[in-house]
């Protein structure tokens, strides 16, 4: 989709805007925050690796199927979906503007939307029905 | 939508060789970018030299010998020669910087020469600055205020004229702008480092009456938010400032008004 031509004139002018204002600095603070959350989980994340190296299956449904370990691992996943869903609006920013940019971002928020519900459903299924 | 190679009109070739001066025992090499839009060639490197016992140690020195003495055809911008105009601006052994403040002893080998990166070529070493001035405009780099003016003049405490230093020595040269690659991708949308820097020193300034205006208007997904902190505008600012920083602030300042709000 070709954008809009954008003229010295619509630089020039300290009103244009090219895209959502205020949700552009909630956009940045969600990426900030989840970003940093990430940091605190990737110690969990790091901590299931090292246990389960060369286990079976057995000791991780063990393992993930505790409470303790399980829900955090379920909230970790909601919130990397929703990081990539955001560090992916970025890129995809950049490349299309329109129709076309509201399509490809549907299709982001979709498959952000499957990698989280299969995710979650797997690990939920792992804690509640082990 | 984003170009990832060069058209073949636009790839630069090798082009011809300058005799060297006659008698000289110091020699200095460049190769130095030169297109003409009113020809149908593609960009050439030429190759120069320039006798180093006959000539002022920077490049700018080098540039203006060419000039004078071997092919007056090529073409760049200069005028202060001390650092202060910002006009000689250009790409020097792949760094952005001021002809006039770097010496030719900074490097050996070839010195390499060419326009700023990825803005419009006018001739030579001279890119066309013009969205990067109407960038500067859209920041309204002026003081703006709704109270009645003062009967002399709008004063400022010590401590707040303090708060503008590092930001108003901005000569506004493009080197920082043009070295960014967000700047290089959103070169239209993304105000880029030198006119954020100003946008900055403006928002501080204790006698500007307007910052939730100003805020109102940079705030917008390509305006502010495509820097992402690369840090090349602070690495390349001749006057050794850091724009990056000054960004860092404005989303600061967005994200303390979003979360009072």
């Amino acid at each position: 989709m070709r954008e809009t031509p954008i003229t010295k004139t619509i630089i020039a002018d300290p009103r244009s805007h090219y895209g959502n204002g205020p949700a552009s600095t909630r956009h940045f603070i969600t990426q900030r925050v989840t970003g940093l959350v990430n940091v605190v989980f990737l110690g969990l994340l790091l901590f299931l690796v090292v246990r389960l190296a060369g286990q079976d299956r057995t000791d991780l449904v063990a393992v993930i199927g505790n409470m303790v370990v399980g829900l955090p691992l379920m909230v970790l996943i909601a919130i990397v979906a929703v990081h990539m869903r955001n560090g992916m609006r970025d890129t995809l920013e950049d490349y299309f503007a329109g129709r076309m940019y509201r399509l490809v971002m549907g299709l982001n928020t979709f498959f952000c939307l499957v990698v989280a519900l299969a995710g979650i459903g797997a690990v939920a299924k792992i804690v509640f029905w082990g | 939508m984003a170009e990832l190679t060069l058209r073949k009109a636009d790839q630069p070739q090798k082009g011809k060789t300058w005799p060297k001066p006659e008698g000289a025992t110091r020699l200095r090499e460049f190769h130095i970018y030169r297109y003409d839009p009113d020809k149908a060639d593609n960009p050439r490197i030429d190759t120069y030299f320039v006798d180093l016992d006959d000539c002022g140690p920077m490049i700018l020195d080098a540039l203006l010998y060419i000039k004078n003495r071997t092919d007056p055809t090529l073409t760049l911008r200069r005028s202060c020669r001390e650092g202060i105009c910002g006009s000689c601006s250009m790409n020097i052994n792949g760094l952005n910087t001021l002809a006039c403040t770097k010496g030719m002893d900074d490097s050996s080998g070839p010195i390499k020469i060419y326009p700023l990166p990825h803005m419009p070529v006018v001739k030579d070493l001279v890119p066309d600055l013009s969205n990067f001035y109407a960038q500067h405009r859209a920041i309204e780099p002026w003081l703006k205020t709704t109270s009645p003016t003062p009967e002399k003049e709008w004063t400022q405490s010590v401590e707040n004229r303090a708060k503008l230093d590092g930001l108003y020595e901005c000569i506004l040269c493009a080197c920082c702008s043009t070295s960014c690659p967000s700047y290089w991708w959103n070169g239209e949308k993304y105000l880029g480092p030198a006119a954020l820097l100003q946008a900055y020193r403006w928002l501080i300034d204790s006698r500007d009456e307007t910052q939730p205006e100003r805020l109102d208007n940079l705030e917008d997904p390509f305006k502010l938010y495509r820097c992402h902190t690369i840090m090349n505008c602070a690495q390349v600012c001749p006057k050794g400032l850091n724009p990056a920083k000054a960004i860092a602030q404005i989303k600061k300042m967005m994200v303390d008004r979003k979360v009072a709000a």
